[in-house]
């Protein structure tokens, strides 16, 4: 089998494709580095559903007690939960064994630090020093202990979320809900989380020895078959996970997506009703969760994208609320990471409050189109590219944290360079569709003159 | 120097050092390989490091898409009983069987359910060296089966279907056995219960914090020997920790020799199977002498057991065994097996209704010295070769080292499989004897090795 060029080892950790790049040996290695980077002590390991998580984590084990951590198997979980539970039980670390949104054949390793937070950027740069010298202080077998599991993740996690919303006022509207789970790490968690809630649940694709049922990105493409039984069923509100359950899109009673854009907002225009102060959210976020801030004369600050940025400058802005435009919510009074439990428990909330339907919650935002296009691009070009777009617009305001942002009172544009992908990003949101489009062709005009 | 073996069969070290979880990953993938990703049988022994060893080797059998059937913490013999019973491709048992607790290792036993005899362990270490491993994509990937308490059972059925269970029950023996803290309590404490004996148990608790260096030897069955007298047994035993060896020791607290173990289950086996017995070069001439009393020749090949049973198996022998307390009860058995010994030794005691004493003075009475020399891996082929010249007149044999044979005694010098030593051992008629061949032979090595002396 010709080997492709498909380990990534990078900030998210360490990615590749089963059967292929990453082996069992790569796996006990990196596992070697992460226990001397955190030192001899209980280190959680917790795995989404995908076939290969055994064997990873086996892997993964192996190499975390030969230098003298004990590793504690926390078993199927979501991410979220597994990083509350490094927190809360006082960890050295945590592996998440998940490739995220990745097709069914990669698998990845997560670092999460004893803070309950994916390794940082300079911290995942010391780690992967570590692997790469290639020398792991191992301990003697006088030192080594066995591994341990702990069933309490989901409880832990759920109580934690509960604890933030007023349970009894959300319990007494007995919400009738549809989850659809992907069949991913969520599968058990998010029904027992709705109905600790008081809620009817109507549950799709909740199997974890099943592969995944759908595309694990919650995008209005993939998730079809959810809105149908939203409208079909009568429910109050549908909620989409992807297989990690960190991000969350919403459908409404009519059984229409609110696009993962609303998920954010929603979260924020909530939670500043409760508790005011900064709120962040990366560059490629929707205007909306601006107009929200400013109802509320809270400050939005943007990041980078990727959740690690927003994470990071929440921490030292001490943001009381932050997330991203793909679905993914933080809220750092439960956990400083994406949380697509926290996003429902606020949004559940903020129904019970005002009694009105999820639509109508909607309605009360600011509307706003947001456009993306896309352009293959080689890596030498990115740069030059870049230059033509902020020569274009240097009469306009333009924020430079990812790639170059153009805004005017109330639309923006954003042409950025992909992080995983060779393409440059482009995105517009605009009060109306045509104005949105019309950004968009104007870019790819000046980045591509026909 | 790092420490790491790799033998007939398996693969040794001490962890923490040259036995990392890379390299064991490495063998097991290379095992699952050698299997064509077939499914296997593990199970490990009660070390420290055994969850280190465990979670390594599975990883590497399931990356090859090898299904692993788990049989917990195991003996070795259980591991091949399974193997056979399952009808699987091959077994790992993960244990360091007689080393001290620092050390670790794999044991590689193949479909029919041996240790992997010398082609089969150069096909693997091939594989091994090669770094080409069946790598199974996801959807190939097959699950660890950890609910096979069942084979025990079966594996306990079995052991009890070799005896003559009535006889043993109508004795009602009372045993202290000293498990060292090893794999075997729980099963041997089932399998004496069936048999109507009286488990006095020692150092039975699994714990891999050994009470005393595993393997049994007289040295290593002081405790067991100095608690007879107030136990009131009828005998002692000390197993190893993955129950391949067996020790005993007399009511009165003698412990005898574990070159008697072989001889000991000689005498019941040829009883009832007349047939060879295979024992290696150093093993005590007991057994010839047990063997000759049933009109049966003993055949003796390289030291290890994958060898003597490899042997066994080729020459239709009914026992293969040494020294060092493992024997194996071929065909039925593929395996030294200790709770089948044990079991054989129970039923000539109840036939026959004697001690184990009055039975081992039966034995002719020989005297064995064994030595060990440090010996650097780089001079053990002069050192061995200066010792072939010195005793050219003698006719020596070299199929394991240096042996020579006179009819009064025998001298063994060989590099040891496991350790960086060289091993002399004498046995002769009289003590002096014996003394006076190892005086001579240590002197030479010495002189030898260290190059002092041309020869």
């Amino acid at each position: 089998m010709p080997r492709q060029n498909s380990l990534k080892i990078g900030v998210s950790g360490v990615r590749g494709i089963i059967g292929d790049s990453l082996t069992p040996q790569l796996v006990a290695s990196f596992s070697a580095a992460f226990g001397n980077y955190c030192g001899a002590g209980p280190i959680l390991i917790g795995s989404d559903t995908r076939p290969s998580a055994e064997m990873i984590k086996q892997a993964a084990i192996a190499g975390l007690l030969s230098v003298g951590c004990t590793p504690i198997d926390v078993g199927v979980v979501p991410i979220p939960a597994l990083m509350l539970h490094v927190r809360e039980a006082g960890a050295f670390g945590g592996i998440g064994i998940t490739a995220s949104h990745n097709p069914i054949e990669w698998n990845a390793l997560k670092f999460i630090g004893a803070d309950g937070i994916t390794l940082r950027p300079n911290q995942a740069a010391e780690l992967t020093d570590l692997y790469h010298q290639g020398v792991y202080s191992r301990v003697s077998a006088q030192e080594m202990t066995d591994p341990r599991t702990d069933g309490s993740t989901l409880e832990r996690h759920r109580k934690a979320v509960i604890s933030i919303v007023d349970e009894a006022r959300i319990r007494d509207c007995r919400f009738k809900v549809v989850v659809d789970c992907c069949n991913g790490a969520a599968s058990i968690a998010t029904p027992a989380f709705l109905r600790a809630l008081g809620c009817e649940v109507l549950e799709m694709n909740t199997d974890q020895s099943k592969p995944f049922a759908r595309d694990p990105e919650p995008l209005p493409e993939n998730i079809g078959a959810l809105c149908d039984l939203v409208k079909k069923s009568g429910a109050d509100i549908g909620f989409a996970q992807d297989a990690d359950a960190d991000r969350l899109a919403i459908v409404n009673e009519n059984g229409e997506p609110l696009g993962e854009d609303a998920t954010v907002a929603l979260a924020v225009y909530h939670w500043l009703r409760h508790e005011s102060g900064p709120v962040v959210v990366n560059s490629a976020t929707t205007r909306m969760v601006d107009d929200i801030a400013q109802q509320y004369g809270c400050p939005v600050y943007r990041t980078a994208v990727g959740e690690v940025h927003v994470v990071e400058r929440m921490l030292e802005c001490r943001a009381v609320i932050g997330g991203e435009g793909n679905g993914g919510v933080i809220l750092p009074v439960v956990n400083p990471c994406r949380d697509s439990f926290v996003a429902m428990a606020l949004v559940l909330e903020a129904l019970a409050q005002d009694r009105v339907p999820i639509s109508e919650l909607r309605s009360r935002l600011s509307r706003y189109v947001m456009m993306r296009d896309r352009l293959l691009c080689e890596p030498r070009d990115i740069a030059p590219l870049l230059r033509l777009i902020r020569n274009a617009y240097q009469r306009e305001e333009l924020d430079l944290t990812d790639g170059v942002k153009v805004l005017w009172a109330n639309k923006w544009l954003q042409v950025r360079p992909s992080n995983t992908e060779p393409i440059l990003r482009l995105t517009a949101e605009a009060p109306s569709e045509a104005e949105a489009r019309s950004l968009l062709s104007d870019a790819l005009e000046i980045l591509s003159p026909s | 120097m790092r420490q790491l073996k790799i033998g007939t069969s398996w693969v040794r070290g001490i962890v923490g050092d040259a036995l990392t979880p890379e390299l064991v990953v490495n063998f097991a993938s290379a095992f699952g390989t050698w299997c064509d990703g077939s499914p296997v049988v593990i199970a490990r022994d009660t070390r420290r490091s055994a969850g280190t060893l465990r979670a390594a080797t599975l990883a590497g059998l399931l990356s090859a898409g090898c299904e692993v059937i788990d049989l917990g913490v195991a003996p070795t013999p259980v591991v091949s009983f399974a193997v056979r019973e399952m009808g699987v491709g091959g077994g790992i048992s993960i244990t360091g069987s007689h080393n001290d607790a620092r050390w670790n290792a794999l044991k590689f036993l193949g479909s029919d359910g041996t240790l992997l005899n010398l082609v089969k362990s150069e096909e693997l270490l091939d594989i091994y060296h090669g770094s080409k491993f069946l790598l199974a994509p996801w959807d190939k990937l097959r699950p660890v089966e950890t609910r096979s308490h069942w084979l025990i059972d079966r594996y306990l059925q079995y052991v009890l279907s070799v005896l003559d269970v009535d006889a043993i029950r109508k004795r009602q023996s009372r045993v202290v056995v000293d498990f060292c803290n090893g794999s075997c309590a729980e099963i041997t404490s089932r399998f004496l219960a069936e048999l109507g004996c009286t488990l006095l148990p020692l150092n039975e608790e699994p714990s891999g914090e050994f009470a005393h260096p595993p393997a049994p030897s007289a040295a290593n069955m002081r405790q067991l020997a100095s608690l007879m007298r107030c136990l009131e047994a009828d005998f002692g035993a000390a197993v190893n920790i993955d129950g391949d060896r067996i020790g005993f020791v007399t009511a009165h607290g003698v412990a005898l020799s574990e070159e008697y173990t072989l001889p000991l289950t000689a005498r019941i086996r040829l009883k009832r199977r007349p047939g060879p017995v295979v024992t290696n070069f150093s093993t005590s001439r007991m057994v010839e002498a047990v063997a000759a009393g049933f009109g049966q020749s003993v055949i003796r090949t390289s030291v290890g057991e994958s060898h003597v049973i490899d042997q066994g198996l080729a020459e239709g022998a009914v026992l293969a065994g040494e020294g060092s307390g493992g024997v194996a009860v071929l065909p039925s058995a593929m395996t030294f097996d200790a709770l089948l010994t044990l079991g054989f030794l129970l039923e000539d005691l109840a036939l026959t209704g004697e001690s184990l004493a009055s039975t081992a003075a039966d034995m002719p009475q020989y005297f064995m010295r064994k030595r060990h020399l440090p010996c650097p891996p780089n001079l053990v082929y002069r050192v061995l070769d200066r010792f072939r010249a010195f005793y050219a007149d003698s006719n020596p044999d070299t199929t394991d080292g240096i042996r020579l044979s006179w009819d009064d005694a025998w001298l063994h010098i060989r590099a040891s499989n496991t350790e960086p030593i060289l091993r002399i051992i004498a046995e002769a008629q009289s003590l002096t004897r014996a003394d006076q061949l190892m005086e001579q032979a240590v002197t030479f090595a010495r002189r030898a090795a260290f190059g002092h002396v041309e020869v």
